[in-house]
């Protein structure tokens, strides 16, 4: 499918189209509020650029900077955060044409996984709004799975481009590590988060990957892109799963997407990670380490809210902490603080980089018999608001298949498989680093037998 | 000295560079407040260090200066403390793998004497901003945040105040001869804290203090003087020292405590993720070698052995590099090194004082200089009028012959007319000439002044004085009566 005869085309440029698609997003918005902010008058765009993505609208969540929007990173301690800057990533998909309509909701700094952490919206399921679109890219992901947008940016740190994704039925890249400039993308834990990308194909998801990645001089974590050239898979390594690590609706899916790759041709071999249950402890020490020290900067000095009535400089930053934050923010950037003190960091720090090294070290074995790796994206389908299917605690320990791969710095895509009692259930696959064509084919192939759904309500042409 | 005392540095320097050290806005002294900023160094959410290579140059020509091993893998961290002028609430800087570290430093001593002080290490790191305390407001300048910043500690081999202000100075002035900073510590850009500690003999390193707020070396030297006595007192009266930061008042010579140990920061280090570790290359090294310059104190021994110069007058030429390299430039169009080093040293940075100008900005270019040692030393002028030359070319900003042309200063070196001025003078003062031909020698000094007087310095005074003393003498040891009576009839006048 190529995205220039596609039906965004004209979408930006043809008034009443767009008129009929305003009240479309309006349309959902009401009942799963992906968007903090919509740019109904399109006058926070630019279409100027002739380009690969000529014409495309595209949704950023909202810790990604754009010029002339708010960047919240759905914290009451942002709510007032108009960006002077645009990103680097946002800046290459507009130089491509492509352009910005709205800022999406998220978990608080990224910190969650079912949008529900957002302080400033409540964002839902377009399957069941009575479930969330998952997290922390929530309103990325259902956003595309309404057919608001035809991609949006989201950011993944331990699965929250991949998890949502899973969630609403769409195709979610977490990029290699290095690939895409987070310049630009606030920080939560700068060594594991990458710029990520929700989209409705994997050819949207292919082109819009290949635009944002390179290097950037801002972003000195960026690298030379070097793939191997080997871009078609014959073997793929297939995750052991038991029958109590998986609710068996995602059991069942993992099974049917495993017959559908034999079925394609695929020689699937059987592996184990044996590192995996190291995995969610060695993420959230790291993850919440860096917390801590990126967070610190959210003061109420330079920008942002500033509680009124302090009387010192040290009142001001804990009393606008104090109000700004959140609780599974606060909560986070403690264990961080706690992990990183002097005479804690052997135990804590030092040897979650060690099971780092470990987990990688894990995923290499299994590159040299297999050319990517299927694993499931996450242990239940979208689960219901608040904690009475999962516990913040649970919600934290199923990370472990989507993390290991922020943890190795290596690609992972998820890509719708089935639908489960009326909600979808994706698969996730990596590869060795720099192999996300290797990923894109794999899923071309399942997409071409197997298109993703869609969810009712959903229309092409924006009617409603 | 009943107990040994031990002084340790941390010496801060603000490095010369284009932009800041992880963003593109000018490292500019002085503008207006919070114009230099962006969104790296205001700490914007988002915003990404990103290191200036000019800023590892000159940290790594330090470390070369210094003899420091440098590490293959430099790494940055972030010390994490909050505190409102300091964007991001922790800082970048270096802890586990800095550029440099086991360097030395040879300081020289008041008796000459070399001593060698180990540097731990040396570290670059980004400067806070300033806080302004006003009344009830508080103000932020951003400007000098994310503006790079070397750090090099000392091990604590320096013994008392007096070697760590030398110290200061030797290094302050190496620093400037690297060109890496202005070393102005009045402005703040060569900052020093000191840790000092004191046991008796042979105890090994006793409880350390650190005294801040030190901008002068001399304050540096006043400050240990008085913690080194103070420690001494303590624990003569049984006391113990308290492991503490020390704030230095000048105001009342004293040191008193701002935090103990209790309440010092758990800094939390932990490596920067956003700057990969950096690897020096052997084709920067071998650039940074290149860019080495002679450091002062080889070149103070280099002028002392080579040159035969003075102590004080190497010591004077070589305090800054430019000083220095004129002075060789100088030499390298064929100056003698002592007459250039007496000049120097002496008549041109007499002028140079009177008139606060810079030698380098100075009319005193070395071809002009060379060119009236020249006329000196060619006897065409007199040492004399060559001073009168030399405060010429400042005032007129022209050549030596130039100015010697048009002021007529030419000395007169014409032995038939030196003689003809002789006699005038011999002949006007009879009493004199019979004083020198009874044998006071002295008195030559007067006629040659009369001399000096009587033609505006411009005779030869070599050839005046021979001839002066031939007249006289000629006729001491020649026939009597051949004196001319009218000379003893003038003198007997007066």
């Amino acid at each position: 499918m190529s995205i220039k005869s596609d039906r965004w085309q004209n979408l930006l440029s043809d008034d009443s189209l767009w008129k009929s698609y305003n009240e479309y997003v309006n349309k959902w918005e009401k009942s799963i509020g992906s968007f903090l902010q919509f740019d109904a008058d399109k006058t926070k765009g630019d279409s100027s650029s002739d380009g690969l993505l000529k014409g495309m609208p595209f949704g950023v969540k909202d810790n990604i900077a754009v010029k002339g929007f708010d960047m919240t990173c759905g914290s009451k301690i942002l709510e007032n955060f108009n960006c002077p800057y645009t990103s680097t990533a946002v800046q290459k998909l507009q130089g491509a044409g492509a352009v910005v309509v709205g800022k999406m909701n998220m978990d608080e700094f990224g910190m969650g996984s079912s949008t529900d952490n957002s302080a400033l919206g409540e964002t839902n399921n377009p399957w069941d709004k009575s479930r969330v679109a998952g997290g922390s890219s929530g309103g990325s992901a259902a956003s595309v799975a309404a057919g608001q947008v035809p991609f949006a940016l989201g950011s993944d740190t331990g699965g929250s481009v991949r998890q949502p994704a899973s969630f609403c039925g769409v195709y979610g890249l977490k990029p290699t590590y290095g690939t895409v400039s987070r310049y630009g993308l606030t920080a939560y834990a700068s060594s594991l988060e990458t710029i990520g990308i929700c989209a409705e194909s994997t050819a949207i998801t292919r082109d819009v990957f290949n635009t944002m990645k390179g290097i950037d001089n801002m972003d000195n974590t960026t690298v030379d892109y070097k793939p191997s050239g080997k871009d078609d898979t014959e073997i793929i390594a297939v995750l052991k799963v038991g029958e109590n690590d998986l609710s068996e609706d995602v059991l069942n899916s993992y099974r049917v997407s495993q017959q559908r790759l034999k079925d394609l041709g695929y020689k699937l071999i059987e592996v184990e990670l044996p590192t995996l249950k190291y995995v969610v402890p060695a993420y959230y020490v790291i993850a919440t380490a860096e917390a801590s020290a990126n967070l610190a900067r959210f003061n109420g000095i330079r920008y942002g809210l500033a509680q009124k009535g302090a009387e010192t400089p040290s009142d001001l930053m804990q009393m606008s902490r104090n109000s700004g934050f959140g609780d599974e923010v606060k909560l986070r950037i403690l264990l961080g603080t706690y992990v990183l003190r002097s005479g804690f960091q052997d135990q804590y720090y030092h040897r979650a980089q060690k099971i780092r090294t470990a987990i990688l070290n894990d995923f290499n074995r299994i590159f040299e018999e297999a050319d990517a790796l299927m694993l499931p994206v996450f242990p239940t389908a979208a689960f219901r608001h608040g904690s009475s299917d999962l516990t913040q605690l649970q919600q934290k320990a199923a990370d472990l298949y989507t993390c290991s791969a922020n943890l190795a710095g290596l690609p992972a895509l998820a890509v719708p498989s089935t639908i489960e009692k009326g909600l979808p259930v994706g698969v996730q696959f990596t590869a060795p680093a720099f192999e996300e064509e290797r990923l894109f084919r794999i899923s071309e192939k399942l997409e071409e037998i197997f298109p993703a759904q869609k969810p009712e309500g959903f229309s092409e042409e924006w009617k409603i | 000295m009943k107990y040994q005392s031990f002084v340790g540095l941390e010496i801060h320097i603000q490095l010369i560079s284009k932009t800041k050290v992880f963003c593109s806005c000018p490292n500019h002294f002085g503008d207006e407040p919070n114009s230099n900023v962006c969104p790296v160094c205001l700490g914007y959410p988002g915003a990404l260090p990103s290191l200036n290579e000019e800023a590892v140059f000159k940290a790594l020509k330090v470390c070369k200066a210094l003899d420091c091993y440098i590490n293959e893998k430099v790494i940055f961290d972030r010390k994490n403390y909050f505190y409102p002028d300091m964007p991001k609430n922790y800082q970048i800087t270096q802890f586990e793998s800095p550029f440099g570290v086991d360097g030395f430093f040879n300081l020289e001593l008041d008796d000459g004497s070399i001593k060698k002080i180990r540097i731990h290490d040396v570290h670059l790191e980004e400067d806070a901003g300033k806080m302004i305390h006003d009344g009830y407001q508080s103000r932020l300048d951003y400007n000098r945040a994310g503006t790079p910043l070397l750090e090099i500690v000392t091990e604590p081999d320096l013994v008392a105040g007096r070697d760590a202000e030398l110290f200061v100075q030797q290094f302050r002035q190496m620093v400037r001869y690297l060109d890496v900073t202005d070393g102005n510590m009045e402005e703040g850009s060569l900052r020093c804290d000191a840790n000092t500690s004191i046991n008796l003999p042979g105890k090994g390193l006793g409880t350390k203090t650190e005294v801040k707020n030190l901008n002068s070396s001399r304050f540096v030297n006043k400050a240990l003087t008085y913690e080194i006595k103070r420690h001494g007192k303590v624990i003569d009266k049984g006391g113990e020292i308290i492991q503490e930061t020390r704030l230095w008042d000048e105001k009342t010579s004293t040191s008193k405590s701002m935090r103990t140990k209790e309440d010092s920061h758990d800094y939390r280090y932990f490596p920067e993720p956003d700057l990969p570790p950096y690897r020096v290359t052997d084709v920067l090294m071998k650039e940074v070698e290149d860019s080495m310059v002679e450091l002062p104190n080889d070149r103070k021994k280099r002028y002392m052995d080579d040159l035969k110069l003075s102590f004080d007058q190497a010591a004077f030429i070589t305090g800054e590099r430019k000083t220095a390299d004129w002075f060789d430039s100088l030499l390298s169009i064929g100056s003698d090194a002592n007459q250039a080093a007496s000049w120097l040293s002496g008549d041109i940075q007499k002028i140079l004082n009177k008139e606060d100008v810079l030698l380098e900005n100075s009319p005193f270019i070395p071809k002009r200089i060379k060119e009236l040692f020249e006329l000196i030393n060619d006897k065409k002028i007199s040492n004399n009028i060559g001073k009168e030359v030399l405060q010429a070319i400042f005032k007129e900003d022209k050549d030596p012959s130039v100015i010697v042309k048009d002021k007529g200063l030419e000395q007169v070196s014409d032995s038939g007319a030196v003689e003809k001025i002789v006699e005038e003078v011999l002949a006007a003062h009879p009493a004199v000439v019979d004083a020198v031909r009874a044998g006071d020698d002295k008195q030559v000094g007067f006629l040659m002044g009369q001399l000096m007087k009587a033609t505006g310095g411009k005779v030869n005074p070599q050839m005046a004085r021979e001839i002066i003393v031939n007249k006289i003498k000629l006729d001491i040891s020649g026939d009597s009566q051949s004196r001319d009576p009218k000379i003893i009839e003038k003198g007997s006048e007066k």
